[in-house]
Protein backbone atom coordinates (compact mmCIF):
# COMPACT_ATOMS: atom_id res chain seq x y z
CA UNK A 1 0.00 0.00 0.00
CA UNK A 2 0.77 3.86 -0.13
CA UNK A 3 1.26 5.31 3.29
CA UNK A 4 1.67 8.86 4.23
CA UNK A 5 3.22 9.81 7.82
CA UNK A 6 1.92 12.82 10.00
CA UNK A 7 3.52 12.72 13.34
CA UNK A 8 5.68 15.59 14.96
CA UNK A 9 7.90 13.43 16.64
CA UNK A 10 11.04 12.85 13.56
CA UNK A 11 12.21 9.76 15.63
CA UNK A 12 8.28 8.12 15.15
CA UNK A 13 8.69 8.58 11.74
CA UNK A 14 11.77 7.56 10.28
CA UNK A 15 10.84 4.54 12.88
CA UNK A 16 7.61 3.85 11.30
CA UNK A 17 8.72 4.72 7.75
CA UNK A 18 11.33 1.70 8.06
CA UNK A 19 9.15 -0.80 9.58
CA UNK A 20 6.33 -0.10 6.76
CA UNK A 21 9.12 -0.23 4.07
CA UNK A 22 10.17 -3.69 5.85
CA UNK A 23 6.95 -4.84 5.08
CA UNK A 24 6.73 -3.92 1.56
CA UNK A 25 4.33 -0.72 2.13
CA UNK A 26 5.40 2.37 0.08
CA UNK A 27 5.78 5.35 2.43
CA UNK A 28 5.06 8.59 0.36
CA UNK A 29 5.24 11.47 2.56
CA UNK A 30 6.35 11.87 5.82
CA UNK A 31 5.58 14.97 7.37
CA UNK A 32 5.12 16.92 10.64
CA UNK A 33 2.12 18.89 10.72
CA UNK A 34 -1.59 18.62 9.98
CA UNK A 35 -1.06 21.61 7.08
CA UNK A 36 2.02 19.71 5.73
CA UNK A 37 -0.01 16.25 5.51
CA UNK A 38 -3.01 18.03 3.74
CA UNK A 39 -0.96 19.49 1.09
CA UNK A 40 0.99 15.80 0.44
CA UNK A 41 -2.70 14.13 0.63
CA UNK A 42 -3.49 17.08 -2.12
CA UNK A 43 -0.68 16.28 -4.45
CA UNK A 44 -0.64 12.46 -4.73
CA UNK A 45 -3.72 10.92 -2.55
CA UNK A 46 -2.08 7.81 -0.57
CA UNK A 47 -4.05 4.58 0.20
CA UNK A 48 -3.63 5.28 3.99
CA UNK A 49 -2.65 8.41 6.33
CA UNK A 50 -1.22 6.98 9.69
CA UNK A 51 -2.16 10.43 11.64
CA UNK A 52 -1.13 11.39 15.18
CA UNK A 53 -3.32 13.26 17.18
CA UNK A 54 -0.86 15.87 18.50
CA UNK A 55 0.69 18.05 15.90
CA UNK A 56 1.71 21.40 16.30
CA UNK A 57 0.79 24.49 16.53
CA UNK A 58 -1.18 23.81 19.22
CA UNK A 59 -0.35 19.89 20.26
CA UNK A 60 -4.28 19.31 20.88
CA UNK A 61 -6.24 17.55 18.09
CA UNK A 62 -4.74 18.93 15.02
CA UNK A 63 -4.29 15.51 13.62
CA UNK A 64 -7.92 14.40 14.51
CA UNK A 65 -9.21 17.61 12.31
CA UNK A 66 -7.11 16.51 9.59
CA UNK A 67 -7.95 13.20 9.68
CA UNK A 68 -11.64 13.87 9.44
CA UNK A 69 -11.14 16.77 6.47
CA UNK A 70 -8.84 13.88 4.45
CA UNK A 71 -12.08 11.50 4.97
CA UNK A 72 -14.50 14.04 3.72
CA UNK A 73 -12.42 15.25 0.62
CA UNK A 74 -10.01 11.98 -0.14
CA UNK A 75 -12.81 9.07 0.01
CA UNK A 76 -10.38 6.89 -1.26
CA UNK A 77 -7.98 7.60 1.67
CA UNK A 78 -8.28 5.61 4.29
CA UNK A 79 -7.04 7.26 8.16
CA UNK A 80 -5.72 5.75 10.89
CA UNK A 81 -5.34 7.86 13.82
CA UNK A 82 -2.70 7.44 16.56
CA UNK A 83 -3.69 8.66 20.19
CA UNK A 84 -1.16 8.70 23.56
CA UNK A 85 -4.53 7.99 25.45
CA UNK A 86 -8.11 6.47 24.83
CA UNK A 87 -10.02 9.76 23.95
CA UNK A 88 -13.69 8.53 23.47
CA UNK A 89 -14.92 12.25 21.83
CA UNK A 90 -11.90 11.47 18.78
CA UNK A 91 -13.24 7.57 17.89
CA UNK A 92 -17.08 9.23 18.62
CA UNK A 93 -16.08 11.89 16.51
CA UNK A 94 -14.05 9.61 13.15
CA UNK A 95 -16.59 7.24 13.32
CA UNK A 96 -19.77 9.92 13.08
CA UNK A 97 -18.00 11.31 10.38
CA UNK A 98 -16.94 7.95 8.30
CA UNK A 99 -18.23 5.23 7.67
CA UNK A 100 -15.37 3.31 6.62
CA UNK A 101 -11.80 3.23 6.34
CA UNK A 102 -10.89 4.84 9.25
CA UNK A 103 -8.81 3.54 12.79
CA UNK A 104 -8.26 4.58 15.88
CA UNK A 105 -5.09 3.03 17.66
CA UNK A 106 -3.33 3.96 20.79
CA UNK A 107 0.16 5.34 19.75
CA UNK A 108 1.77 2.66 22.11
CA UNK A 109 -0.02 -0.03 20.14
CA UNK A 110 2.67 0.53 17.15
CA UNK A 111 4.97 -1.69 19.48
CA UNK A 112 3.19 -4.81 18.85
CA UNK A 113 3.98 -4.66 15.09
CA UNK A 114 1.48 -7.89 13.63
CA UNK A 115 -1.80 -6.29 15.25
CA UNK A 116 -0.26 -2.31 14.32
CA UNK A 117 0.50 -3.79 10.34
CA UNK A 118 -2.86 -6.01 10.48
CA UNK A 119 -4.91 -2.48 11.35
CA UNK A 120 -3.13 -0.99 8.53
CA UNK A 121 -4.75 -3.21 6.32
CA UNK A 122 -7.89 -3.17 7.58
CA UNK A 123 -8.05 0.63 7.53
CA UNK A 124 -6.63 0.75 4.01
CA UNK A 125 -8.74 -1.86 2.40
CA UNK A 126 -12.02 0.67 3.70
CA UNK A 127 -12.13 -1.80 6.62
CA UNK A 128 -12.13 -0.10 10.24
CA UNK A 129 -9.26 -0.96 13.15
CA UNK A 130 -10.32 0.27 16.67
CA UNK A 131 -8.07 0.01 19.47
CA UNK A 132 -8.89 -3.22 21.98
CA UNK A 133 -8.25 -0.36 24.80
CA UNK A 134 -10.77 2.14 23.10
CA UNK A 135 -13.70 -0.93 22.80
CA UNK A 136 -12.87 -1.69 25.75
CA UNK A 137 -13.80 1.64 27.10
CA UNK A 138 -16.58 2.15 25.38
CA UNK A 139 -17.93 -1.52 26.28
CA UNK A 140 -17.16 -0.25 29.96
CA UNK A 141 -18.88 3.11 30.05
CA UNK A 142 -21.69 2.93 27.84
CA UNK A 143 -24.55 4.68 29.29
CA UNK A 144 -26.67 2.07 28.03
CA UNK A 145 -25.62 -0.57 29.90
CA UNK A 146 -28.33 -3.10 29.98
CA UNK A 147 -28.79 -4.31 26.87
CA UNK A 148 -25.10 -5.21 27.40
CA UNK A 149 -25.58 -6.99 31.11
CA UNK A 150 -27.49 -9.87 28.86
CA UNK A 151 -24.73 -10.98 26.77
CA UNK A 152 -22.98 -14.15 27.72
CA UNK A 153 -19.02 -14.00 28.40
CA UNK A 154 -19.02 -15.19 24.81
CA UNK A 155 -20.61 -12.71 23.09
CA UNK A 156 -18.62 -10.37 24.58
CA UNK A 157 -15.79 -11.12 23.70
CA UNK A 158 -17.34 -11.62 20.39
CA UNK A 159 -18.77 -8.06 19.59
CA UNK A 160 -14.85 -6.53 21.60
CA UNK A 161 -13.37 -8.44 18.38
CA UNK A 162 -15.86 -7.29 16.11
CA UNK A 163 -15.92 -3.78 17.27
CA UNK A 164 -12.35 -3.53 16.83
CA UNK A 165 -13.16 -4.24 13.68
CA UNK A 166 -12.03 -8.07 12.94
CA UNK A 167 -13.92 -9.92 10.55
CA UNK A 168 -16.38 -13.26 11.38
CA UNK A 169 -13.22 -15.72 10.24
CA UNK A 170 -10.55 -13.86 12.27
CA UNK A 171 -12.64 -13.92 15.54
CA UNK A 172 -13.29 -17.52 15.03
CA UNK A 173 -9.26 -17.96 14.72
CA UNK A 174 -9.13 -15.85 17.20
CA UNK A 175 -11.22 -17.79 19.39
CA UNK A 176 -10.83 -21.50 17.91
CA UNK A 177 -14.32 -21.56 17.24
CA UNK A 178 -15.81 -22.21 13.02
CA UNK A 179 -17.04 -19.42 11.36
CA UNK A 180 -20.09 -20.60 11.52
CA UNK A 181 -20.17 -20.62 15.28
CA UNK A 182 -19.17 -16.88 15.37
CA UNK A 183 -21.77 -15.74 12.75
CA UNK A 184 -24.32 -17.73 15.46
CA UNK A 185 -23.37 -15.54 18.27
CA UNK A 186 -22.88 -12.50 16.15
CA UNK A 187 -27.31 -13.00 15.43
CA UNK A 188 -27.61 -13.38 18.80
CA UNK A 189 -25.65 -10.08 19.86
CA UNK A 190 -27.54 -8.15 17.41
CA UNK A 191 -30.74 -9.75 18.54
CA UNK A 192 -29.93 -8.82 22.39
CA UNK A 193 -28.95 -5.70 21.25
CA UNK A 194 -32.21 -4.89 19.39
CA UNK A 195 -29.65 -4.32 16.10
CA UNK A 196 -31.02 -4.78 12.79
CA UNK A 197 -28.87 -7.04 10.94
CA UNK A 198 -27.50 -5.07 7.95
CA UNK A 199 -25.40 -5.96 5.09
CA UNK A 200 -21.23 -4.47 5.18
CA UNK A 201 -19.08 -5.64 8.17
CA UNK A 202 -18.09 -1.89 8.49
CA UNK A 203 -21.38 -0.50 8.95
CA UNK A 204 -22.48 -3.21 11.86
CA UNK A 205 -19.00 -2.40 14.03
CA UNK A 206 -20.07 1.35 13.23
CA UNK A 207 -23.74 0.50 14.22
CA UNK A 208 -22.63 -1.10 17.34
CA UNK A 209 -19.81 1.25 18.33
CA UNK A 210 -22.68 4.00 17.70
CA UNK A 211 -25.04 2.07 19.37
CA UNK A 212 -22.47 2.16 22.45
CA UNK A 213 -20.05 5.42 21.90
CA UNK A 214 -22.75 7.68 21.59
CA UNK B 1 27.49 68.48 52.24
CA UNK B 2 26.45 70.30 49.58
CA UNK B 3 23.53 67.95 48.88
CA UNK B 4 22.29 67.98 52.45
CA UNK B 5 21.93 71.93 52.37
CA UNK B 6 19.98 71.67 49.01
CA UNK B 7 17.87 69.76 50.72
CA UNK B 8 17.39 71.73 54.04
CA UNK B 9 16.72 74.53 51.66
CA UNK B 10 14.18 72.53 49.49
CA UNK B 11 12.13 71.74 52.59
CA UNK B 12 12.26 74.89 53.58
CA UNK B 13 10.98 76.42 50.23
CA UNK B 14 7.92 73.89 50.81
CA UNK B 15 7.03 74.63 54.43
CA UNK B 16 7.28 78.28 53.25
CA UNK B 17 4.70 77.65 50.64
CA UNK B 18 2.76 75.93 53.69
CA UNK B 19 2.42 78.67 55.55
CA UNK B 20 1.27 81.01 52.73
CA UNK B 21 -1.17 78.21 51.95
CA UNK B 22 -2.42 78.51 55.42
CA UNK B 23 -4.00 82.07 54.91
CA UNK B 24 -6.15 80.66 52.11
CA UNK B 25 -7.26 77.70 54.41
CA UNK B 26 -7.95 79.60 57.00
CA UNK B 27 -10.11 81.71 54.65
CA UNK B 28 -11.70 78.63 53.20
CA UNK B 29 -12.48 76.91 56.40
CA UNK B 30 -14.25 79.93 57.87
CA UNK B 31 -16.17 80.57 54.77
CA UNK B 32 -16.87 77.03 54.73
CA UNK B 33 -18.54 76.57 57.74
CA UNK B 34 -20.41 79.26 57.59
CA UNK B 35 -22.24 78.28 54.80
CA UNK B 36 -22.81 74.51 56.29
CA UNK B 37 -24.05 76.21 59.51
CA UNK B 38 -26.28 78.75 57.82
CA UNK B 39 -27.77 75.86 55.73
CA UNK B 40 -28.15 73.13 57.87
CA UNK B 41 -31.25 72.79 58.48
CA UNK B 42 -32.03 72.93 54.19
CA UNK B 43 -33.00 69.96 52.66
CA UNK B 44 -30.78 68.43 49.93
CA UNK B 45 -31.66 70.66 46.73
CA UNK B 46 -31.03 74.10 48.09
CA UNK B 47 -27.67 72.82 49.84
CA UNK B 48 -25.87 71.69 46.04
CA UNK B 49 -23.44 74.29 47.09
CA UNK B 50 -21.98 71.79 49.33
CA UNK B 51 -20.80 69.73 46.23
CA UNK B 52 -18.54 72.81 45.25
CA UNK B 53 -17.24 73.40 48.38
CA UNK B 54 -16.41 69.74 48.68
CA UNK B 55 -14.70 69.78 45.26
CA UNK B 56 -12.92 73.06 46.05
CA UNK B 57 -11.76 71.28 49.09
CA UNK B 58 -10.68 68.10 47.20
CA UNK B 59 -8.68 70.42 44.48
CA UNK B 60 -6.74 72.54 47.41
CA UNK B 61 -6.04 69.23 49.03
CA UNK B 62 -4.45 67.54 45.69
CA UNK B 63 -2.48 71.39 45.53
CA UNK B 64 -0.94 70.28 48.99
CA UNK B 65 -0.12 67.24 47.82
CA UNK B 66 1.53 67.61 44.93
CA UNK B 67 3.22 70.66 46.84
CA UNK B 68 4.91 68.09 49.25
CA UNK B 69 5.96 65.75 46.69
CA UNK B 70 7.65 68.40 44.71
CA UNK B 71 9.12 70.20 47.88
CA UNK B 72 9.79 67.29 50.43
CA UNK B 73 12.03 64.51 50.45
CA UNK B 74 9.95 61.60 51.55
CA UNK B 75 7.34 60.27 49.65
CA UNK B 76 3.96 61.65 49.23
CA UNK B 77 3.87 60.32 45.79
CA UNK B 78 1.83 56.88 46.77
CA UNK B 79 -1.13 58.89 48.18
CA UNK B 80 -3.97 58.85 45.80
CA UNK B 81 -5.75 61.83 44.88
CA UNK B 82 -8.63 62.30 47.53
CA UNK B 83 -11.52 60.52 46.43
CA UNK B 84 -14.50 61.64 48.60
CA UNK B 85 -14.82 65.51 49.73
CA UNK B 86 -15.35 65.12 53.77
CA UNK B 87 -12.17 64.49 54.34
CA UNK B 88 -10.63 66.47 52.23
CA UNK B 89 -12.44 69.60 53.72
CA UNK B 90 -11.38 68.29 57.03
CA UNK B 91 -8.09 68.37 55.74
CA UNK B 92 -7.97 71.80 54.88
CA UNK B 93 -9.68 73.14 57.95
CA UNK B 94 -6.71 71.28 60.20
CA UNK B 95 -4.04 71.67 57.97
CA UNK B 96 -3.78 75.29 58.74
CA UNK B 97 -2.37 75.38 62.16
CA UNK B 98 0.38 73.58 60.73
CA UNK B 99 0.81 75.97 57.79
CA UNK B 100 0.67 78.38 60.56
CA UNK B 101 2.92 76.90 62.81
CA UNK B 102 5.09 76.83 59.83
CA UNK B 103 5.18 80.52 59.18
CA UNK B 104 6.24 80.78 63.09
CA UNK B 105 9.18 78.58 62.55
CA UNK B 106 10.35 80.54 60.05
CA UNK B 107 9.76 83.77 61.34
CA UNK B 108 11.72 82.50 64.35
CA UNK B 109 14.50 81.14 61.86
CA UNK B 110 15.15 84.77 60.26
CA UNK B 111 14.76 86.37 64.00
CA UNK B 112 17.54 83.84 65.16
CA UNK B 113 19.70 84.33 61.35
CA UNK B 114 19.29 88.09 62.28
CA UNK B 115 20.73 87.89 65.62
CA UNK B 116 23.65 85.35 64.55
CA UNK B 117 24.85 87.55 62.01
CA UNK B 118 25.84 90.37 65.02
CA UNK B 119 28.79 88.18 65.35
CA UNK B 120 29.85 89.81 61.86
CA UNK B 121 28.80 93.34 61.99
CA UNK B 122 27.77 93.61 66.11
CA UNK B 123 31.18 94.86 66.90
CA UNK B 124 31.25 97.98 64.66
CA UNK B 125 27.88 98.71 65.69
CA UNK B 126 27.45 98.47 69.32
CA UNK B 127 29.37 100.43 71.69
CA UNK B 128 31.25 97.81 73.57
CA UNK B 129 32.73 100.04 76.24
CA UNK B 130 29.01 100.70 77.73
CA UNK B 131 27.64 96.94 76.69
CA UNK B 132 30.57 95.07 77.12
CA UNK B 133 28.48 91.84 77.05
CA UNK B 134 25.89 92.56 74.39
CA UNK B 135 27.33 91.51 71.54
CA UNK B 136 28.12 87.25 72.29
CA UNK B 137 25.48 86.19 74.07
CA UNK B 138 22.41 87.47 71.99
CA UNK B 139 24.82 86.07 68.71
CA UNK B 140 25.17 83.01 70.54
CA UNK B 141 21.61 82.80 71.49
CA UNK B 142 20.79 83.86 67.47
CA UNK B 143 22.43 80.72 66.31
CA UNK B 144 20.87 78.43 69.15
CA UNK B 145 17.72 79.69 68.13
CA UNK B 146 18.75 79.43 63.97
CA UNK B 147 19.80 75.83 64.95
CA UNK B 148 16.54 74.83 66.61
CA UNK B 149 14.17 76.48 63.94
CA UNK B 150 16.31 74.56 61.35
CA UNK B 151 14.90 70.92 63.12
CA UNK B 152 11.99 72.42 63.33
CA UNK B 153 11.28 73.18 59.56
CA UNK B 154 12.25 69.40 59.44
CA UNK B 155 9.23 68.85 62.08
CA UNK B 156 6.99 70.97 60.55
CA UNK B 157 7.26 68.90 56.95
CA UNK B 158 6.96 65.84 58.32
CA UNK B 159 3.73 67.16 60.58
CA UNK B 160 2.66 68.33 57.33
CA UNK B 161 2.89 64.77 55.67
CA UNK B 162 1.08 63.17 58.17
CA UNK B 163 -1.52 64.98 58.61
CA UNK B 164 -2.06 64.44 55.02
CA UNK B 165 -1.71 60.66 55.65
CA UNK B 166 -3.82 60.78 58.34
CA UNK B 167 -7.15 62.31 55.91
CA UNK B 168 -6.35 61.05 52.78
CA UNK B 169 -3.87 58.17 52.94
CA UNK B 170 -5.31 54.70 53.09
CA UNK B 171 -7.07 53.76 55.90
CA UNK B 172 -5.57 50.36 57.65
CA UNK B 173 -8.33 48.58 56.25
CA UNK B 174 -7.82 49.86 52.59
CA UNK B 175 -4.07 48.62 52.58
CA UNK B 176 -4.76 45.51 53.83
CA UNK B 177 -7.63 44.64 51.33
CA UNK B 178 -4.56 46.13 48.55
CA UNK B 179 -2.62 42.97 50.36
CA UNK B 180 -5.51 40.83 49.73
CA UNK B 181 -6.35 42.00 46.46
CA UNK B 182 -1.99 41.28 45.70
CA UNK B 183 -2.34 37.80 47.55
CA UNK B 184 -5.17 36.48 45.38
CA UNK B 185 -3.72 37.64 42.27
CA UNK B 186 -0.10 35.85 43.03
CA UNK B 187 -1.82 33.15 44.32
CA UNK B 188 -4.21 32.69 41.54
CA UNK B 189 -0.88 33.26 39.11
CA UNK B 190 0.69 30.62 41.18
CA UNK B 191 -1.80 28.19 40.14
CA UNK B 192 -2.00 28.81 37.00
CA UNK B 193 1.98 28.68 36.88
CA UNK B 194 1.42 25.08 38.14
CA UNK B 195 -1.12 23.99 35.76
CA UNK B 196 1.20 25.31 32.80
CA UNK B 197 4.09 23.11 34.71
CA UNK B 198 2.12 20.11 34.95
CA UNK B 199 1.31 20.76 31.34
CA UNK B 200 5.02 20.54 30.22
CA UNK B 201 5.90 17.68 32.03
CA UNK B 202 2.73 15.87 30.54
CA UNK B 203 4.21 16.81 27.22
CA UNK B 204 7.92 16.18 28.06
CA UNK B 205 7.07 12.50 28.93
CA UNK B 206 4.99 12.12 25.80
CA UNK B 207 7.05 14.19 23.48
CA UNK B 208 10.25 12.93 24.55
CA UNK B 209 10.29 9.51 27.00
CA UNK B 210 7.39 7.74 25.34
CA UNK B 211 8.02 8.19 21.88
CA UNK B 212 11.82 6.86 22.60
CA UNK B 213 9.94 3.67 24.20
CA UNK B 214 7.66 3.50 21.51
CA UNK B 215 10.68 3.99 18.60
CA UNK B 216 12.53 1.05 20.51
CA UNK B 217 9.22 -1.09 20.62
CA UNK B 218 9.25 -1.07 16.87
CA UNK B 219 12.97 -1.82 17.14
CA UNK B 220 12.11 -4.53 18.61
CA UNK B 221 9.19 -5.90 16.56
CA UNK B 222 11.11 -5.11 13.75
CA UNK B 223 13.82 -7.27 14.86
CA UNK B 224 11.25 -10.34 15.95
CA UNK B 225 9.96 -10.75 12.76
CA UNK B 226 13.30 -9.87 10.55
CA UNK B 227 14.08 -12.79 8.00
CA UNK B 228 17.44 -13.30 8.50
CA UNK B 229 19.84 -12.97 11.56
CA UNK B 230 21.99 -10.72 10.23
CA UNK B 231 19.35 -8.19 9.89
CA UNK B 232 17.63 -8.92 13.31
CA UNK B 233 21.10 -8.85 14.89
CA UNK B 234 21.48 -5.32 13.32
CA UNK B 235 17.67 -3.84 14.68
CA UNK B 236 18.52 -5.43 18.19
CA UNK B 237 22.11 -3.24 18.43
CA UNK B 238 19.83 -0.44 17.42
CA UNK B 239 17.19 -1.38 20.17
CA UNK B 240 19.81 -1.24 22.67
CA UNK B 241 21.16 1.74 21.90
CA UNK B 242 17.47 3.58 21.54
CA UNK B 243 16.87 2.15 25.03
CA UNK B 244 19.82 4.03 27.02
CA UNK B 245 18.83 7.11 24.62
CA UNK B 246 15.57 6.31 26.22
CA UNK B 247 17.16 6.49 30.08
CA UNK B 248 18.67 9.40 28.73
CA UNK B 249 15.88 11.30 27.58
CA UNK B 250 13.73 9.88 31.39
CA UNK B 251 16.54 11.29 33.26
CA UNK B 252 16.55 14.96 31.46
CA UNK B 253 12.66 15.13 31.79
CA UNK B 254 13.45 14.10 35.80
CA UNK B 255 15.50 16.85 36.16
CA UNK B 256 13.27 19.29 34.75
CA UNK B 257 10.81 18.73 36.89
CA UNK B 258 13.15 19.26 40.00
CA UNK B 259 16.68 19.45 39.99
CA UNK B 260 18.06 16.79 43.02
CA UNK B 261 20.81 18.99 43.21
CA UNK B 262 19.35 22.00 45.18
CA UNK B 263 18.36 19.95 48.34
CA UNK B 264 21.90 18.39 48.49
CA UNK B 265 24.03 21.00 47.12
CA UNK B 266 22.00 24.33 46.99
CA UNK B 267 21.50 26.91 44.69
CA UNK B 268 25.33 27.25 43.51
CA UNK B 269 25.57 23.47 42.57
CA UNK B 270 22.32 23.66 41.21
CA UNK B 271 22.93 26.61 38.76
CA UNK B 272 26.16 24.59 38.23
CA UNK B 273 24.30 22.04 36.59
CA UNK B 274 22.69 24.90 34.13
CA UNK B 275 25.93 25.70 33.05
CA UNK B 276 27.25 22.27 32.25
CA UNK B 277 23.63 21.55 30.30
CA UNK B 278 24.05 24.29 28.15
CA UNK B 279 24.79 24.55 24.70
CA UNK B 280 27.03 27.29 25.11
CA UNK B 281 29.32 29.43 27.28
CA UNK B 282 27.71 30.17 31.09
CA UNK B 283 30.18 32.49 33.16
CA UNK B 284 28.82 31.57 36.96
CA UNK B 285 29.18 33.68 40.04
CA UNK B 286 27.62 32.45 43.12
CA UNK B 287 28.25 34.51 46.23
CA UNK B 288 25.83 33.89 48.80
CA UNK B 289 26.77 34.91 52.35
CA UNK B 290 24.31 32.01 53.79
CA UNK B 291 22.21 29.94 53.13
CA UNK B 292 18.60 31.62 51.46
CA UNK B 293 15.40 29.89 52.15
CA UNK B 294 14.56 26.58 50.32
CA UNK B 295 11.79 28.05 48.04
CA UNK B 296 13.77 31.44 47.06
CA UNK B 297 16.57 28.70 46.42
CA UNK B 298 14.52 26.87 43.84
CA UNK B 299 12.76 29.40 42.42
CA UNK B 300 16.19 31.33 41.85
CA UNK B 301 17.17 27.91 40.05
CA UNK B 302 14.11 27.73 37.77
CA UNK B 303 14.23 31.44 36.72
CA UNK B 304 17.75 30.78 35.67
CA UNK B 305 17.18 27.90 33.72
CA UNK B 306 14.36 29.27 31.79
CA UNK B 307 16.76 32.44 30.99
CA UNK B 308 19.89 30.25 29.98
CA UNK B 309 17.04 27.74 27.88
CA UNK B 310 15.69 30.75 25.95
CA UNK B 311 19.02 32.69 25.37
CA UNK B 312 20.26 29.12 24.23
CA UNK B 313 17.09 29.09 22.01
CA UNK B 314 16.43 32.40 20.57
CA UNK B 315 18.73 35.16 21.25
CA UNK B 316 21.75 33.67 19.42
CA UNK B 317 23.74 34.83 22.22
CA UNK B 318 27.68 33.64 22.24
CA UNK B 319 27.81 33.57 26.00
CA UNK B 320 25.80 33.75 29.34
CA UNK B 321 26.77 35.29 32.41
CA UNK B 322 24.30 34.22 35.58
CA UNK B 323 25.00 35.60 38.63
CA UNK B 324 23.58 35.14 42.32
CA UNK B 325 24.04 37.43 45.13
CA UNK B 326 22.95 38.48 48.79
CA UNK B 327 21.45 41.73 48.56
CA UNK B 328 20.45 42.85 52.25
CA UNK B 329 17.14 40.98 52.29
CA UNK B 330 16.85 39.75 49.40
CA UNK B 331 18.66 36.65 47.08
CA UNK B 332 19.39 38.74 43.70
CA UNK B 333 19.67 36.48 40.51
CA UNK B 334 20.33 38.39 36.95
CA UNK B 335 20.94 36.55 33.75
CA UNK B 336 22.67 38.53 31.14
CA UNK B 337 23.01 37.25 27.52
CA UNK B 338 25.05 38.77 24.43
CA UNK B 339 22.49 37.99 22.12
CA UNK B 340 19.92 39.92 20.07
CA UNK B 341 17.55 41.22 22.59
CA UNK B 342 13.46 41.18 22.03
CA UNK B 343 12.60 38.95 24.23
CA UNK B 344 8.76 38.87 24.97
CA UNK B 345 8.36 39.37 28.68
CA UNK B 346 4.98 37.75 28.59
CA UNK B 347 5.52 34.89 26.64
CA UNK B 348 4.65 31.44 28.43
CA UNK B 349 7.79 31.11 30.23
CA UNK B 350 8.90 34.27 31.16
CA UNK B 351 4.98 34.96 32.27
CA UNK B 352 5.05 31.39 34.52
CA UNK B 353 8.36 32.40 35.82
CA UNK B 354 7.37 36.05 36.86
CA UNK B 355 4.00 34.54 38.80
CA UNK B 356 6.34 32.33 40.54
CA UNK B 357 8.47 34.92 41.88
CA UNK B 358 5.09 37.19 42.54
CA UNK B 359 4.39 34.43 44.85
CA UNK B 360 7.42 35.01 47.44
CA UNK B 361 6.42 38.69 46.87
CA UNK B 362 9.45 38.70 44.79
CA UNK B 363 9.85 41.22 41.35
CA UNK B 364 11.40 39.81 38.37
CA UNK B 365 12.40 42.45 35.41
CA UNK B 366 13.24 41.83 31.73
CA UNK B 367 14.97 44.65 29.81
CA UNK B 368 15.54 43.04 26.61
CA UNK B 369 16.00 46.01 24.29
CA UNK B 370 16.21 45.26 20.10
CA UNK B 371 20.00 44.77 19.66
CA UNK B 372 20.34 43.42 22.79
CA UNK B 373 21.58 42.38 25.62
CA UNK B 374 18.81 41.00 27.55
CA UNK B 375 18.92 40.89 31.08
CA UNK B 376 16.50 38.97 33.39
CA UNK B 377 17.01 40.24 36.92
CA UNK B 378 15.05 38.53 39.93
CA UNK B 379 15.05 39.67 43.35
CA UNK B 380 13.53 36.95 45.98
CA UNK B 381 12.87 38.09 49.60
CA UNK B 382 14.67 35.81 52.48
CA UNK B 383 13.22 36.92 55.38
Amino acid sequence: MRVILADDSTLLREGLARLLVDEGHEVTAAVGDAEALLEAIATDPPDIAVVDVRMPPTHTDEGLRAALEIREKWPGTGVLVLSQYVERRYATELLTTATEGVGYLLKDRVVQVDEFLDALDRVGSAGTAFDPEVVRQLLTFSSKVDPLQRLTDREREVIARMAQGHTNAAIAGQLNVSQSAVEKYVNSIFDKLELTDTTGYSRRVLAILRFLGT
Amino acid sequence: MRNLLARRLRVAAGVLLGSLSAVAELAMTLASGLWLLVTLGWSADDRRGETRILAAARWWAELQRRRMARWYDTGTADLAAPLTGMPALSYVATRWTVGLLGGVVLLAAVIGAGYASLLVWGWFLVDLDRWPLAVAPAAFGGLFLLFLCVQGVQAVALMDEQLIRHFLGPSDRQTLERRIGELARSRAGVVEAVHDERRRIERDLHDGVQQRLVALGMLLGRARRAPDPEKSSELLRQAHEASQQALVELRDVAWRVYPAALDEGGLAAALETVAERAAIPVRLSCELRDTPPPTAQAVAYFVAAEAVTNAVKHSGAEQVTVRAERAGELLRLRVEDDGRGGADASGSGLLGLSRRVAALDGTLSVASPAGGPTVITAELPCA
